[in-house]
């Protein structure tokens, strides 16, 4: 049984990230937690809070610790726990975006002017849904460089990390990350 | 472009990138002097790396911090949650936003709180219902109260709860100075609230002085249970992923929290541990400020904790009493769970002694442990045997029980409906009129939910039973009586054909189908009912099964209705019984059973009985659930109702005073419970000298509520005018009764038809006003219908028959005729006398009217047998009134 929302790519299949979790409900679970923590930098960032980390390495590590004792994760390594939860955060945000995009729309009687038409910049909600489709087009052309945009992006992987995960030299993990960069950079751009 | 392609532009772009700017421009120039669209590429891609601004190259905490609102979208802040409307944001956490509202027609305000992003997941939207199901299930002066539950049209859950103005307890106790006493009577205010949750087995699990308002009256309200936890899975495998769901407050933090050990009864006794030192101290136990947090975790695991009194710079008590204060905090707040206090009891137990200067029992030498020295031990079962110490078994938590051990996907499906259930079960709680039109049109809709929920659960037939039992039992409790019989009937079909005939599940629906039956006006169908469920429970279950204790308890209240009291006396002493073998300190279930005992003999005029016993429950609901609790104001009513009985109307008075009080404080100054507090001392300050004037105002408060929450045609409203009726009567404003009266009879003509009891009460009340002012051919037929209404509803031999017998044959009697009155009033007296004690007030004005009868028929003989038994019942008046 495939998972729904999460699509196949690279050798990950939904079905495979359900069998590393144990069942539909682990993810269900990690999915609020990495939406709770998610929140939590979120309003750090707003707060400006100069303590607060913000990176989502400390996400992603803050989910596991919290997790990691749970029976459901019994037998999940650590990378692939992180490997999991950078697609949570991705999919977490990309709802997100998606919902408030939508709610836009929905809002009633907008009140467009011409200028609001011209100099509006796009909306975090629109770049990251930007993102998403140029990072699903990217996943066709070289799926390995997808992920290495998810792992390090989403997920907060260092390079050492995103190169154990994809059985690749350090070197092509930055390789890729930096081509793959310029490219949804530039597919952001035409979008906008 | 595909994937040669890509990887054709990538290279290029990885052979130039990092090339001066003239050597990179040649480069290009020369690969692609076939290809221009190649270069265009490799350009647009350099291009790109040397901004170096996309959003990637931004963190993704700033993309979250633009992506997840703040609060909620402002399409959902114009919507209306039930009769309420948001006002203001009052905070927000990981699941949800707290909102201040206020209630358009009462005019109150209430918090609401709406989960944010609930499409996010299932699990969520379980959390959440899980809060609010923890909420519905608390019953406590102290612990923030859950209103109502709904869900918006897209899907987002909401519930109200008691919003409350207070602040945290430590702030609280600095800005009053508070003494030593004082902030530990504030924190044994904390512990009875956190023992209630525990009894219901309810780990809150967030205890911190944030959670703990104080309000300006001193009274303590615990709030947020958004991480509370139900103990039902303590037979099951511990899931320990819901011990640290999300960023726990460190410095409240128990060791097994951090650890991911389970948690329990015990973590929360650390927690209020932590609070205790704080409040005696003025900080926290760890000084966690300058640490990460992986240290901070380590000091709470293995650092010693410095003494309070080391710590305190109050020194104004003595060493001595600083030395108990140590081990009482230091024994809740150690390292390891099984050294602490067992349960919250045991720890107020000891603040009890403290304040009385009487020795702790928690003993130094038990917590003189090594400093630093952290043994784990494997001590889960104990603490799941000081869980199950304070299990009480309820329907709703038994159900929970059973339902936790059935299938997963059933148990998911139940889970909406469950939360429906408790949420409907707590409100009922405690009466049977709490709900108002507009509520239980509420309500209705959410049943009718659960019913169809219930159909769809066609592949767990035993969890579906179980499901259309509980709804029926909810409608029945509505008045929805047809329907209530429908569900309970299936659910009998459904457990007779899963388990065959003579099984205790099918015990449980035949009782259930009886006590319907009781409402259903066929008393003998339900005495049958429950009669049969109860010995198929004996049969089935062992003998000191639960199950067998409720249905014995619903047999008797059964014969109770029958008016049958001795035999539901008999049937009630042995439900008590039961209840108390099970041994250990009495429960909400003995004391229920207890309460319906002392009702018994009550209505059966054993007021002596009934009056020893209610000062038994009165101790033992105390001592469950504090000073001020409702129960505790429903004790007292029942006491000053065998006072006023007795004539003694200023005892009467101070009890349904101190009642009133009690409800007034908890439920506020517009709510029906207060309005019914209102009614009681309003109906015993007509009996006292000059009472009718307060009766008369206190009557219209009432009245005013009622018709608030009730809208004016409504049974309690009825009820009410009622009485006021009465207070008109005694003012000799006849014109004024009548008109009550009136109104009394057209409301139960409207909500219960020309046939039903009320509308016989309202008919036999009306002619009671026109008897009282010698208008006796308006009074007679009245009287005669109100007859023929009970005799079809209730039966000839009811007492409402007989009463309403007895007031025809006096108005018969007025007018002379006399044979005809003796007719009906000896009807009457014999219906009573069976019924009830010689000493009622309606036997003795029957034995008044007959002699008067006789002697008018002349018939001296006859008269003077009614004569000798007035005196008889004068005189034990008088002596029960002497010892009294």
């Amino acid at each position: 049984m495939a998972l729904r929302g999460i699509r196949t790519e690279h050798g990950l299949e939904g079905g495979e990230l359900e069998a590393l979790l144990g069942d539909r409900s682990a993810l269900d679970h990690l999915f609020s937690v990495t939406y709770e923590e998610l929140r939590h930098l979120a309003s750090s960032v707003r707060r400006s809070d100069p303590n607060a980390s913000l990176s989502p390495t400390t996400l992603v590590n803050e989910a596991w610790l919290k997790l990691r004792n749970s029976p459901r994760l019994a037998g999940v390594s650590r990378l692939h726990f992180k490997r999991i939860a950078a697609r949570a955060m991705r999919q977490v945000l990309v709802e997100a975006a998606r919902r408030r995009k939508a709610q836009k729309r929905g809002g009633g009687l907008a009140i467009a002017t011409f200028d609001d038409a011209v100099a509006e910049p796009p909306s975090g909600a629109d770049q990251l849904l930007g993102l998403e489709a140029a990072l699903e087009a990217l996943a066709r052309l070289e799926p390995r460089q997808a992920l290495v945009v998810e792992s390090r992006f989403f997920g907060g992987f260092d390079v050492a990390e995103s190169a154990e995960l994809l059985g690749v030299s350090e070197a092509t993990v930055l390789r890729d990350w930096r081509s793959a960069k310029a490219w949804l950079a530039r597919e952001l751009r035409r979008a906008s | 472009m595909n994937a040669a392609r890509w990887e054709q532009i990538q290279a290029l772009f990885h052979e130039v990138a990092d090339l001066p700017d003239p050597a990179q421009r040649a480069s290009l120039e020369a690969q692609c002097a076939e290809d221009p669209t190649l270069m265009t590429e490799v350009l647009s891609l350099l291009e790109q790396d040397a901004r170096g601004d996309s959003l990637l190259d931004r963190d993704a905490a700033h993309v979250a911090a633009e992506v997840l609102d703040e609060g909620i979208p402002p399409a959902l802040l114009d919507q209306t949650f039930g009769p309420y409307r948001l006002k203001q944001a009052l905070g927000q956490g990981g699941m949800g936003v707290v909102y201040l509202a206020e209630r358009e027609d009462l005019g109150s305000v209430a918090a609401i709180k709406i989960l944010r992003d609930a499409w996010l997941s299932p699990d969520r939207r379980e959390r959440f219902a899980s809060e609010q199901r923890t909420l519905a299930q608390l019953n406590h002066p102290a612990i923030a109260r859950l209103y109502d539950a709904d869900t918006l049209p897209d899907g987002t859950p909401w519930f109200v709860m008691e919003y409350v103005e207070g602040v945290p307890l430590t702030e609280f106790c600095e800005q009053h100075a508070s003494s030593i006493p004082e902030r530990l009577r504030l924190f044994r205010a904390v512990c009875e609230a956190v023992e209630h949750a525990h009894r219901h087995l309810i780990v809150h699990r967030d205890l911190k002085p944030s959670n703990i308002l104080v309000k300006p009256d001193g009274s303590v309200k615990l709030l947020d249970f958004g991480i509370a936890k139900q103990l039902d899975s303590l037979e099951g495998p511990v899931d320990r992923t819901r011990t640290g769901l999300r960023l726990m407050t460190p410095a409240y933090a128990a060791p097994e929290q951090i650890l991911g050990d389970p948690v329990g009864i015990h973590t929360d006794i650390y927690t209020l541990g932590v609070v205790l030192y704080e409040l005696l101290t003025g900080r926290l136990p760890f000084d966690l400020s300058n640490r990460t947090p992986g240290e901070a975790e380590t000091a709470i695991i293995k650092q010693g904790r410095e003494r309070p009194s080391a710590a305190a710079k109050e020194k104004s008590i003595s060493r001595r009493a600083w030395a108990d204060l140590d081990v009482l905090c230091l024994t809740a707040m150690h390292i390891e769970p099984q050294r602490r206090y067992r349960t919250v009891e045991a720890l107020i137990r000891d603040i009890d002694h403290y304040l009385a200067g009487e020795p702790l029992e928690a003993r130094p030498d038990t917590f003189g442990y090594r400093i630093g020295k952290f043994v784990r031990r494997n001590w889960q079962p104990v603490s799941a045997a000081a869980a199950s110490l304070l299990v009480v078994v309820s329907l709703v938590v038994f159900y929970t029980v059973r339902l936790a051990t059935a299938r997963n996907a059933a148990v998911a499906e139940a889970g909406r409906t469950q939360r429906i259930q408790r949420f409907m079960l707590n409100l009922f709680q405690g009466g049977d009129e709490a709900v108002g039109p507009a509520d239980s049109l509420r309500v209705v809709t959410l049943l009718d939910r659960g019913v169809q929920e219930a159909q769809a659960l066609d592949g767990e037939p035993a969890v579906q039973a179980e499901l259309r039992e509980t709804l029926g039992s909810i409608y029945q409790k509505l008045g929805k009586l047809e329907r209530a019989d429908s569900l309970l009937g299936a659910a009998l079909d459904q457990r007779r054909s899963l388990f065959g005939p003579d099984n205790a599940e099918v015990a449980r629906s035949l009782v259930a189908l009886g006590r319907l039956r009781v409402d259903q006006a066929q008393d003998e169908e339900a005495e049958r009912l429950a009669r049969e469920g109860l010995e198929m429970s004996k049969r089935q279950l062992r003998p000191n099964d639960p199950a067998i204790a409720s249905a014995t308890l619903a047999l008797g209240q059964i014969l109770e209705d029958r008016g049958r009291y001795a035999e539901a006396i008999e049937v009630l002493e042995e439900a008590v019984r039961l209840r108390r073998a099970a041994g250990g300190p009495p429960t909400p279930e003995l004391a229920s059973s207890l309460r319906e005992l002392a009702n018994t003999h009550y209505y059966a005029g054993h007021l002596a009985v009934a009056d020893s016993l209610d000062r038994l429950i009165l101790g033992m609901t105390r001592q469950l659930n504090g000073e001020r609790h409702p129960l505790v104001a429903e004790d007292l009513i029942n006491l000053g109702a065998v006072q006023q009985e007795w004539g003694h109307y200023q005892e009467a008075e101070r009890y349904y005073r101190q009642a009133l009080d009690i409800t007034q404080a908890f439920y506020g100054p517009n709510h029906y419970k207060t309005a019914a507090g209102l009614t009681v001392l309003g109906r015993a300050l007509r009996f006292e000298p000059h009472g009718n004037d307060e009766a008369g105002r206190l009557l219209q408060q009432a009245l005013a509520i009622r018709e608030r929450v009730f809208g004016k045609v409504h049974p309690q409203v009825a009820s009410t005018l009622n009485d006021l009726g009465g207070v008109a009567l005694a003012r000799g404003r006849f014109d004024e009764a009548e008109a009550l009266a009136k109104r009394v009879l057209a409301i139960y003509r409207t909500v219960y038809g020309r046939k039903h009891a009320f509308t016989g009460v309202g008919v036999a009340n009306l002619a009671s006003v026109y008897l009282k002012h010698n208008q006796y051919s308006q009074a007679e037929p009245l009287f005669r219908e109100a007859i023929g209404i009970f005799t079809e509803t209730q039966g000839a031999e009811h007492l409402n028959t007989g009463i309403a017998r007895i007031k025809l044959g006096r108005t018969l009697l007025r007018q002379h005729r006399y044979a005809e009155a003796v007719g009906e009033t000896l009807a009457g007296y014999e219906i009573l006398a069976k019924r009830t004690d010689r000493g009622v007030s309606w036997l003795v004005d029957a034995r008044k009217d007959l002699v008067a009868a006789y002697d008018a028929l002349g018939q001296p003989e006859k008269a003077a047998r009614f004569r000798a038994e007035l005196a008889d019942s004068a005189e034990k008046a008088a002596n029960a009134a002497k010892r009294n």
